[in-house]
C-alpha cells in the first residue's frame, strides 16, 4: 500500500467522520447527553460522543487491506501521518460549520435545525468562543486521529487488554444506575468507585476498573486457550456437572437481582422481559421459518385484549363512566392464558393461510398492512363496545396468587421470568427438533425443501401459529403488569422494535435475542437521555447490522453460512495459503 | 395466474396416498377460502352502498359525493407521484424502497422552510406562481438528494444479498430518516405557509374545485406525461428500460448500470419531491412521520396498478384515492358504522392485502409477479 493511497483513504475516512460528528450534533446527541457523566467529570457522555468520530476514523482509516490475500499494514510513519490527516479533517470540517453558524445572523440556523443552540457550540468550541475554539477544535481531532492511529501500531498482545479494558470501564460507567445499588445492598461501600454527585465512575474507580480488566483480559490471552482446551477435555459427566452449576448461579442471580436493585430498575427488567417473549415468537417467525412479519404487533396486541376481555376489565365511556366492555369472562389470569394462547395461535393461522403463497418482501407489506388495520379496528368507535375505542381498557385483573399481586415492578419481574424462561425452553426445543429442521430446510430453499417432502404449507402455518402463541404471551404480561392497555401501545414502530432486537441479534439465535433485548430495551431504560433516540438508533442499527454483520451479533451458526456463502466461496483459495501479515514501506514509500 | 394454479390441482398425483391425503389435495382449500372470500366481499360492497345510497336520513348529497370524488383525485394523484418512485426502482432492482415515503417527506421538509422565508419576504403573496416554482425545486432537489445518498449507504452494498436483506435496511432507512427528520427538525407538526393565491375554488366544467386540488391534479398529470416521455424518447430512459430488462445483458451492451439505478433513484426523489409540495399545499402541514402512512398506500397503488408500470402506477394511484375517499361513507355509512372516515386507513390496508392475495400482479401488471 503507497503512502498516497494511505492518505487518499484518510481523507476519505475524515469526510465520513465529519459527517457522522456533524450529525451527532445536529441530532442535538452530544449536548444532550453532556450531562452525563461517565468518568468524574471530566469525562461526559457527549464528550465520548464527540471523541468518537475523529478516533475511530483514524483508527479505521489504518486498518491493514488485504491485498491479494495478505494483510499489508503501511509503517509506523504512514500510519500516525494518516490518523493525523484523518482526524485534522473530522475536526476542521466541524470547525467550519461551527465558523458558518457564528458567522450568520443569529437564529438564522436554530430556525431550521433547532438543537443547535448556543450551549452546543459552547461545547464544540471547549467554551473558548470563535477563533480560539476552532483551532482547538481542529487539534483536538488531528489529536484523536493520532490517538486511534496510534492504537493500531501498538503490539499484538498489547491491543485486547487495552481495548476490553476501555470498553468495560466505559461499560460500567454507562451502567451507573444499576451497580451502586447493587454493591450497597451487597453492604459494600460504593463511594470510592461511582461518585454519589456526579453519578459517574470516579477517577480512580475508572482506573482500577479498567486495571483489573485489562489485566484479566491479558491474563485470558494468556491462558485462556488452555483452560478451553481443559474444559474440552473434561469427561461428559463432569462437563454436565459445571453446565449445571453455571446455570443454577444464573438462576440464583436472577432471583435475586430484583430485591438488589430495586424498583425501578426491575421495572427496566420487566419491559425487557415482555419485549424478549416478543423477541423470542418473532425469532420463530423470522429466524427460524424466514417469514419477514411487520405486523407482530397484531399478536401482541391480541394477546393483551384478550387477556384483558378473558380475565375482567373496565373501560371509559364516552361520559367518563366506567363500564364492562360488551364481552368478559371472569377467568382467572392462569385459566385465562391458555385460551388466550389457543385463540391467538387461531388468528396467527387466519393471517398466515390467505398469503402463504406470497413471496418475501410482499409477505412483509401485508403482515405490515394486518398490524395497521388490527390498530385502527382496535381505536375505532365501531369496536369501543369491546375495545375501549382510543382510551383501551382500564383495571385488568391482576394475576395474582393467592392474594399475592404482580403488578410491583419486582414482582412482575419473577412472573415474567417463569414466561421468558417457558419461552426459550420451547424455542429450544423447536429449533432442534423434525418442525425445527423443516423451517430451516424451508428457510434456505423453499423448492429444495418442497422437493424433499417438506409440506412448506404446514410449516409456514406452523411458524405463524407459534410465533402468534409465544408473541400473545407477551401481550398478556403487558396487559397484567400495567393493567390498562390502549391501542397508542401497539403501533407498527412496537414491530418494528422487536425485528430489530431480533435482527441485531442474529437471527434464529436465542442468545442473540436475549443481548438484542438487553441492548436496545435494557440500555435506553437505563439513560433516561436516550429514550428521545431511541428510534432513531434502531433505525441505524438495522442498516448498520445489515451492511457489516448480517448474521447479528451472537450469530446462529446455520443462519451465518447461509449469509456469508458467497463470501466464503471467494476466500477459498485464500485458505489453502495461509500468508503472514506483512508490514510494508516506512514513511510512505512504494510497496 | 389462476390457469396455472388449476392445472397444478388437476395433475396426476401418485397413488399411493392416504385416502385423506389424496381427498385434501381434491378439494383445493385455498381457492375455496378465495372465492368465499370474493362472494362475501362482493356481497358486502354491495349490501353497503345500497344501504348507503338509500338512507332515508342523513343521506349524502350529490354535491357531497362530488367533493369526495374531487378530493379522491387529488389524493390519487399525490399517491401516483409517490407510488411511480416505488415502480420505478421495484422495476429495476425488484426491491421495495421502504423509505421511500421518506425521502418525500424531506421534500416537503425543505420546500416549508423555503416557504416560511418566502413568506417572511412577502412573495408568496406577490408572485405566487414563482415561488411555488422555487418551492417545488427545492423540494425534488431535497428529496433527489435523499433518495440518492440512500441508494449509495442502504442500498448498493446489499445489491447481491439475499432477497429480504435490503428490505430489512430499507425499514432500518426509514426509521432512520424519520427519526433523524424529528431530531433535526423537532418532532411537532408544522403549519404550512397558506398562498394566498391558492385560496378558493375555481369552476372547471362547471364543477367548483378548491385550487390547491386543481394543481396538485394538473401537476401529477403533467410528471406523469413528462416521465412517459423521459423513458420511452431519451437515452437514458431506454437505458433504464434495458437495465429493467437484464441488469447483465445491460452492463454488456455497455450501459453503466451503477449510474442508471442512481438516475432512477434520483427521478423517483424528483416526482416524490413534488408530491411533497402538493401534500404540503392540500393538507397545509408538515411532520416527521408524514410520510408512513402515504408511503404505504403509494407502495398499495404500485401493486394495485401492477409494480414496475407507469401507468398502472397513475390508476392505481387513482382508484386508490378515489376508494379511500368513497367507499368508508359509502359501505359504512348504510349500515350504521359510526365514524366511518375513521376507517379510511383499513380500507386502503384491506385493498393492499387483497390485491396481494388475489392479483399480485397488479391490474395493469403482468400476471407473473414471482419473476426474479
Amino acid at each position: 500500500m503507497t503512502g498516497s493511497e494511505l492518505n487518499r483513504r484518510a481523507v476519505r475516512a475524515g469526510l465520513l467522520g465529519a459527517v457522522a460528528l456533524v450529525y451527532l450534533a445536529l441530532a442535538g446527541m452530544i449536548q444532550k447527553f453532556d450531562e452525563r457523566n461517565l468518568i468524574g467529570s471530566f469525562l461526559t457522555l457527549g464528550n465520548l460522543l464527540m471523541a468518537l468520530p475523529p478516533l475511530l476514523t483514524g483508527y479505521l482509516a489504518t486498518r491493514p487491506r488485504l491485498v491479494a490475500g495478505r494483510r499489508e499494514a503501511a509503517g509506523p510513519r504512514a500510519t500516525l501521518a494518516a490518523g493525523l490527516i484523518g482526524g485534522a479533517i473530522v475536526g476542521g470540517i466541524t470547525a467550519a460549520g461551527v465558523a458558518l453558524v457564528e458567522a450568520l445572523p443569529e437564529g438564522a440556523v436554530r430556525r431550521i435545525f433547532i438543537q443547535v443552540s448556543p450551549e452546543l457550540l459552547s461545547i464544540l468550541t471547549f467554551g473558548r468562543g470563535v477563533p480560539v475554539g476552532l483551532a482547538l477544535l481542529l487539534v483536538y481531532g488531528a489529536v484523536l486521529g493520532l490517538l486511534g492511529a496510534g492504537f493500531r501500531l501498538l503490539p499484538e498482545r498489547i491491543r485486547p487488554p487495552i481495548g476490553v479494558g476501555l470498553a468495560t470501564t466505559l461499560t460500567f460507567a454507562l451502567l451507573q444506575r444499576i451497580f451502586p445499588p447493587l454493591l450497597f445492598e451487597l453492604g459494600l461501600d460504593t463511594r470510592w468507585l461511582y461518585s454519589p454527585v456526579l453519578l459517574g465512575l470516579t477517577v480512580p474507580g475508572a482506573l482500577l476498573v479498567f486495571a483489573v480488566s485489562a489485566g484479566l483480559t491479558a491474563l485470558w490471552g494468556a491462558r485462556g486457550p488452555v483452560v478451553r482446551q481443559r474444559v474440552r477435555q473434561l469427561p461428559p459427566e463432569r462437563r454436565r456437572l459445571l453446565n449445571g452449576t453455571s446455570l443454577l448461579l444464573l438462576a440464583v442471580v436472577l432471583a435475586v437481582l430484583p430485591q438488589l436493585i430495586g424498583s425501578t430498575l426491575s421495572q427496566v427488567l420487566g419491559q425487557v422481559g415482555i419485549y424478549l417473549l416478543m423477541g423470542l415468537g418473532l425469532n420463530i417467525v423470522v429466524g427460524y421459518a424466514g417469514l419477514l412479519d411487520l405486523g407482530y404487533v397484531a399478536f401482541f396486541a391480541t394477546g393483551a385484549y384478550l387477556t384483558a376481555l378473558f380475565t375482567a376489565a373496565n373501560r371509559v365511556t364516552s361520559l367518563g363512566d366506567l363500564v364492562e366492555p360488551a364481552f368478559a369472562l371472569h377467568l382467572s389470569f392462569y385459566l385465562a392464558v391458555p385460551f388466550v394462547i389457543l385463540v391467538t395461535a387461531f388468528v396467527g393461522l387466519l393471517i398466515g393461510a390467505p398469503v402463504l403463497r406470497l413471496r418475501g418482501d410482499y409477505l412483509a407489506i401485508v403482515t405490515l398492512g394486518f398490524g395497521e388495520i388490527a390498530r385502527v379496528l382496535v381505536q375505532s368507535s365501531w369496536l369501543q363496545a369491546y375495545t375501549g375505542g382510543p382510551q383501551g381498557l382500564r383495571d385488568v385483573t391482576d394475576a395474582a396468587i393467592g392474594g399475592v399481586g404482580f403488578r410491583d415492578p419486582q414482582p412482575f419481574f419473577y412472573l415474567v421470568l417463569v414466561f421468558c424462561g417457558l419461552a426459550i425452553f420451547v424455542s429450544q426445543r423447536l429449533a432442534g427438533s423434525r418442525v425445527g429442521r423443516a423451517w430451516s430446510a424451508m428457510r434456505e430453499d423453499e423448492l429444495a425443501a418442497e422437493a424433499m417432502g417438506v409440506s412448506t404449507i404446514r410449516f409456514k402455518l406452523l411458524a405463524f401459529a407459534m410465533g402468534a402463541a409465544v408473541g400473545c404471551l407477551s401481550g398478556a404480561m403487558f396487559a397484567v403488569q400495567i393493567g390498562s392497555i390502549a391501542p397508542a401501545s401497539f403501533t407498527v414502530l412496537v414491530s418494528i422494535t422487536v425485528l430489530a432486537v431480533v435482527i441485531l441479534g442474529g437471527m434464529g439465535s436465542i442468545p442473540g435475542v436475549i443481548v438484542g433485548t438487553l441492548l436496545l430495551i435494557g440500555l435506553p431504560g437505563l439513560l433516561d437521555e436516550f429514550e428521545e433516540y431511541r428510534l432513531l438508533v434502531y433505525g441505524a442499527a438495522l442498516i448498520l447490522v445489515m451492511v457489516l454483520r448480517p448474521q447479528g451479533l451472537v450469530p446462529n451458526v446455520r443462519r451465518m453460512r447461509e449469509l456469508k456463502e458467497d463470501e466464503a466461496a471467494q476466500d477459498q483459495w485464500l485458505k489453502t495459503e495461509e500468508p503472514p501479515a506483512v508490514t510494508v514501506g516506512g514513511g510512505g514509500g512504494a510497496s | 395466474m389462476t390457469q396455472t394454479r388449476q392445472h397444478e390441482d388437476e395433475s396426476p398425483r401418485p397413488a399411493a396416498r392416504s385416502r385423506t391425503a389424496v381427498l385434501a389435495e381434491r378439494i383445493p382449500i385455498r381457492r375455496i377460502i378465495l372465492v368465499t372470500l370474493g362472494i362475501l366481499i362482493t356481497v358486502g360492497v354491495l349490501l353497503g352502498s345500497w344501504k348507503t345510497l338509500t338512507l332515508s336520513e342523513g343521506r349524502i348529497s350529490g354535491a357531497g359525493w362530488r367533493d369526495f370524488l374531487v378530493f379522491g383525485v387529488a389524493l390519487g394523484s399525490i399517491y401516483a407521484l409517490i407510488a411511480l418512485g416505488y415502480s420505478l426502482v421495484y422495476g429495476i432492482l425488484l426491491m421495495i424502497n421502504f423509505a421511500h415515503g421518506e425521502v418525500f417527506m424531506m421534500g416537503a421538509f425543505a420546500s416549508y422552510y423555503v416557504a416560511q422565508s418566502l413568506d417572511t419576504a412577502g412573495l408568496l403573496e406577490s408572485s405566487p406562481v414563482l415561488s411555488i416554482l422555487i418551492l417545488l425545486l427545492v423540494a425534488t432537489a431535497a428529496s433527489m438528494a435523499v433518495a440518492v445518498l440512500l441508494e449509495r449507504v442502504a442500498y448498493r452494498p446489499l445489491r447481491n444479498a439475499p432477497r429480504l436483506v435490503p428490505l430489512i435496511t430499507a425499514i432500518g432507512a426509514s426509521l432512520f430518516l424519520q427519526y433523524t427528520a424529528a431530531s433535526f427538525f423537532g418532532g411537532n407538526s408544522k403549519g404550512y405557509p397558506d398562498i394566498p393565491a391558492l385560496e378558493g375554488t375555481w369552476t372547471i366544467l362547471g364543477i367548483p374545485i378548491a385550487k390547491t386540488l386543481a394543481i396538485t391534479i394538473v401537476a401529477a398529470a403533467l410528471m406523469m406525461v413528462g416521465l412517459t416521455q423521459f423513458i420511452s424518447r431519451t437515452t437514458t430512459g431506454r437505458a433504464m428500460r434495458a437495465v429493467a430488462e437484464d441488469k447483465e445483458i445491460a452492463s454488456l451492451m455497455g450501459i453503466n448500470v451503477n449510474r442508471v439505478i442512481v438516475t432512477t433513484f434520483a427521478v423517483g426523489g424528483f416526482l416524490a419531491g413534488v408530491a411533497g409540495v402538493m401534500f404540503a399545499l392540500v393538507f397545509g402541514l408538515v411532520q416527521y412521520n408524514m410520510g408512513f402512512i402515504p408511503g404505504i398506500k403509494a407502495f398499495t397503488a404500485a401493486v394495485l396498478g401492477g409494480i414496475g408500470s407507469v401507468t398502472g402506477a397513475a390508476i392505481g394511484g387513482l382508484i386508490l384515492g378515489l376508494v379511500e375517499s368513497v367507499a368508508p361513507v359509502l359501505l359504512l355509512a348504510g349500515i350504521h358504522v359510526p365514524a366511518p372516515n375513521q376507517l379510511r386507513d383499513v380500507v386502503a390496508f384491506s385493498i393492499l392485502v387483497l390485491i396481494l392475495i388475489f392479483r399480485p400482479g397488479g391490474i395493469m401488471g403482468s400476471d407473473q409477479p414471482e419473476r426474479g
